[in-house]
């Protein structure tokens, strides 16, 4: 291999675009989950004591789509994602178990023959 | 500019979801030199390549090839400018001819020829075979042909995983060389092996892995067997 491929490797690697280290995404996303469903459970809560506060039918379907609506929306998307990373990665514990105690079954039946 | 060492990992950590297989490993490759990656099953040392070539991101730490920091960068973006990785198992396309094998990895269209030629002196046997299925070649020669169609893509970086799986100890030793006379033209080779006598013999540097952590780090002829069997076997 002589140094014009290395230099030729070289310039295109510097080329590259980076995106770095990935982080913990499934935590993120667990954490956004738990606050999107904050979020929309206060919203439905002011959205509710607005209603409540006023006898204006304007303001009250103004309060019933932003508190009721948006709240609602939140939360379930919320909700979903919480669900979503929550029992993934209760499942992949789960199957560590299993496959922990399969082995350990297998060991015990070796030995007792 | 080039700076000595082609490949590095730095403090790298990685995961399965929440698990963490790999903590805080730094491994270095330089220019022409061969690093044995050794360890037990489950040691990390195939996660190791994993995010060495690309295919996986870590959560900590960072990939360096030539300098610069590539932590992120797709498998295939790698690949095409010549890091080139043998996954175990071979992965060549057993449906295909041996000769289609080699010239489909071909890194410069108009050179297929010498590209054929060069791979058919490293390994004679493969121009005997070439239009045979790559399906029908015995264990070591389809090692060969995973070799000489990694070698077409002109890398500077080869990664090599489990490459003696399965294979007899002549035909292994006969692949050693060849890696070998890889490394002596410039190539950066890091082996992952499970045998670790086999690929001692050839390496410049080892890092042995376990449990995700690197427990050596060093010249190859200074690993002793204590390292090593505390390494396998715990202490």
């Amino acid at each position: 291999m002589n140094e014009g491929r290395v230099e030729e490797f070289t310039r295109e690697i510097a080329a590259l675009k980076t995106s770095g280290a990935k982080g913990d995404t499934e935590k993120r996303l667990l954490a956004l989950g738990s606050l999107l469903m904050i979020a929309g459970v206060v919203l439905a809560v002011i959205g509710g004591v607005q209603v409540a506060g006023t006898t204006n039918a304007a303001d009250q379907m103004a309060a019933i789509a932003t508190g009721g609506l948006l709240g609602l929306v939140l939360a379930v998307v919320g909700a979903a994602l919480f669900l979503r990373y929550s029992i993934g990665r209760f499942m992949r514990f789960w199957a560590i178990r299993l496959i922990h105690e399969h082995r350990s079954e297998t060991d015990r039946v070796i030995a007792g023959k | 500019m080039i700076t000595e060492s082609i490949l590095e990992l730095r403090n790298v950590s990685a995961s399965y979801g929440a698990i963490e297989v790999l903590h805080d490993v730094t491994i270095n490759v330089r220019k022409g030199e061969v690093v044995a990656l050794l360890g037990p099953n489950g040691a990390g040392k195939t996660t190791t390549i994993k995010v060495a070539c690309g295919l996986m991101r870590p959560i900590s730490g960072s990939l360096h090839i030539a300098a610069q920091d590539v932590t992120g960068v797709p498998a295939n973006a790698l690949a095409r400018v010549g890091v080139c990785t043998i996954p175990e198992g071979r992965g060549i396309f057993p449906n295909l001819y041996v000769r289609d094998n080699i010239i489909m990895a071909a890194r410069d269209r108009a050179g297929i020829g010498i590209i054929e030629e060069r791979s058919y002196a490293r390994f004679p046997i493969l121009k005997e075979r070439r239009d045979q299925l790559a399906g029908t070649l015995s264990g070591g020669q389809q090692q060969m042909l995973s070799l000489a169609r990694g070698l077409a893509t002109d890398p500077v970086v080869l990664m090599l995983d489990e490459m003696s799986m399965g294979l007899a100890p002549l035909v292994v030793a006969e692949l050693y060389e060849q890696v070998t006379a890889i490394a002596e033209s410039g190539v950066s080779v890091l082996v992952v092996e499970q045998f670790a006598r086999t690929v001692l013999g050839v390496a410049d540097s080892a890092v042995v892995l376990s449990h995700g952590h690197v427990r050596y780090v060093g010249p190859a002829d200074a690993l002793d067997d204590e390292t090593l069997s505390r390494a396998y076997l715990g202490s």
